[in-house]
């Protein structure tokens, strides 16, 4: 199957494995995900999940296996190499960058866009402020998908915890990713919200035309969203398929329910 | 009072502010302007005592210098910088003020720097203060006009976003390796064009004008003035550059004020006195 990219999936995990020290963060876990799929990730406390986003962004090398882009290996490039080749995240922990505007949350993400030039911007010529107005155009716009656009001139540190998750979801789009990993963004959600997100996802993708990875511990909504899911557990790939595949492996309902952990 | 000639000293003050602020503004805590400040006043020094001693030099040789400066200052951050801002924090700290120490040695002991007297009869390009005024003064008002496009362009928004997370920056496709070693070139060559006007002006330059003190005065001006947008350090560096010489009349007391005022600024004014809070009560700086 080598040569032919567009046979490729979009993204492939073969034998990846992490260690940390001792502990065997994830272990040979193979899957691929395909172009303008919903994918799904579970599994308990410490699965791996986290893990193994920080691999697929560059964030953490994996100690072995490849991961690969479109058919090509991607080893050893860093965070910023993986944006560049349209791999965004959103981090479980928050990260957004708090001592500034909402807005600028999304501009700093929208750099990779045309800004008008290095020396109109010196001069702050005429064709600079225009195209600058487009990019916050651009970046409001954005807010407004995600329901922020009146919150736009706030401080990022003074929204909501739910606001803050979907920040970290404009400021990802802004850098025109094709694949976007979402590390639980509907924790700290109540049941209403984690409803309007997940329509949100599904019109997000389509407009997008996106590739999700979801992490999500609510079980329920992933079984709504996704085509189809992988389950980690103690870093093991336990199973993988569609939902309601998921939903009826004994080995799914025994890390989940048999609680002799 | 305020004469020419500490007006002079406040505006040198203001520059070299400006010069420890860019790091910052990257977020990466650097204290390596006085070593860059000392390579530029050396070169001024060594290149305008050569020959037949002059009094006088022409502002155009001056202008000649700070380009050789500039790219001296640049050509050494760039060698130091790569290694170097690879380090965090205080290891990023301790690192710079290594290089001042090295930089401060090396004009001590080379042979051609006037060993601990230094270099004496630096020509000058203006018969008065006042002509000094004008022209760092001159250099302040571009560097404002520099300082404040920067904060409305991508670059400036990058290194805000580095500063306050440099992993998401990275994750969102910021080359930070690149935008910080930029913050780090522009720091060295603002310090050394300053060093160049500052040999002229004080007529004699040696190896303490570099020294590990400058470094914590300096760092003093933006703590004090605020670092969160290019007006702090220019106001802290005027500020704090005049406040020894205002407080003259006191006598010996003027050094205790003075600690006093470094202590307790940052107690009384955390995010120092120009504040994102104030400038937007000001009027919209920040487009
Ligand atoms: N940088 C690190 N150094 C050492 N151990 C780590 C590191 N990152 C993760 N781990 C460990 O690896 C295991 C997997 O962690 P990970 O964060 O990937 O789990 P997770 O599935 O995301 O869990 P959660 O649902 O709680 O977010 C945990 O035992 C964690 O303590
Ligand atoms: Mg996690």
């Amino acid at each position: 199957m080598s040569g032919q990219a567009s046979a490729a999936p979009l993204l492939e995990l073969r034998q990846i494995s992490r260690q940390f020290g001792g502990l065997q963060a994830l272990s040979e876990v193979s899957f691929q995900v395909e172009q303008g799929e919903i994918f799904g990730l579970i599994g308990p406390n410490g699965a791996g999940k986290t893990t193994l986003f920080n691999l697929l962004s560059g964030v953490t090398p994996a100690s072995n296996g490849t991961i690969h882009w479109r058919g090509q290996a991607m080893q050893g490039l860093s965070p910023d190499r993986h944006n560049r080749l349209g791999i965004a995240r959103t981090f479980q922990n928050l990260r957004l960058f708090t001592g500034l505007s909402v807005l600028e949350n999304v501009l700093v993400a929208l750099h990779r866009q045309p800004q008008g030039g290095k020396l109109d911007a010196l001069l702050n010529s005429s064709r600079f402020r225009r195209r600058q107005s487009e990019l916050r155009e651009r970046a409001l716009q954005l807010l407004e998908e995600l329901g922020l656009a009146d919150q736009a001139h706030r401080q990022a540190s003074g929204l909501a915890y739910g606001d803050r998750r979907r920040l970290e979801i404009a400021r990802a789009l802004a850098t025109a990713p094709a694949l976007l990993l979402l590390d639980e963004p509907a924790a700290g959600m109540n049941p209403r919200e984690k409803e309007q997100l997940c329509e949100l996802l599904a019109q997000l993708r389509q407009r997008h035309q996106l590739t999700l990875v979801v992490i999500e511990h609510h079980v329920p909504l992933l079984m709504q969203l996704c085509q189809r899911l992988a389950v980690l557990d103690f870093g093991r790939l336990i199973a993988l398929g569609t939902p309601e595949q998921i939903q009826r492996d004994p080995r799914v309902i025994e890390a989940y329910l048999g609680g002799s952990r | 009072m305020i004469d020419n000639g500490l007006l002079v000293q406040m505006i040198l003050g203001a520059l070299l502010g400006l010069s420890v602020y860019l790091p910052m503004a990257a977020g990466q805590l650097s204290l390596a302007t006085p070593a860059f400040y000392a390579v530029g006043g050396t070169l001024a020094a060594l290149l305008s005592t050569q020959g037949n001693a002059q009094s006088a030099i022409s502002l155009w040789a001056v202008l000649g210098e700070m380009l050789l400066a500039g790219c001296l200052t640049a050509g050494l951050a760039l060698l130091v910088g790569l290694p170097v801002l690879r380090l965090r924090g205080i290891y990023l700290a301790i690192a710079t003020i290594a290089l001042v120490e090295i930089v401060r040695v090396a004009i001590l002991n080379l042979p051609f720097t006037g060993g601990a007297a230094g270099i004496f009869g630096i020509p000058q390009p203006f018969q008065k203060p006042f002509g000094y005024v004008l022209f760092s003064g001159a250099l302040l008002a571009v560097c404002g006009w520099l300082f404040q496009r920067l904060e409305a362009s991508r670059l400036g928004r990058s290194m805000a976003a580095i500063r306050d997370d440099e992993l998401a920056s990275r994750c969102m496709g910021i080359h930070t390796t690149r935008v910080k070693l930029t913050a780090f070139l522009a720091s060295a060559v603002l310090a050394g064009i300053t060093g160049v006007i500052a040999a002229h002006y004080l007529n004699t330059w040696n190896a303490r004008q570099g020294s590990f003190d400058v470094a914590i005065t300096t760092l003093a001006f933006v703590i004090l003035g605020g670092s969160r947008s290019w007006l702090g350090p220019v106001i802290g560096g005027l500020l704090l550059t005049a406040l020894p010489e205002l407080l003259r009349p006191v006598g010996d007391l003027r050094l205790v004020l003075f600690g006093l005022v470094i202590l307790l600024g940052p107690v009384f004014f955390p995010q120092g006195l120009i504040t994102p809070a104030l400038l937007e009560r000001l009027g919209r700086w920040k487009p």
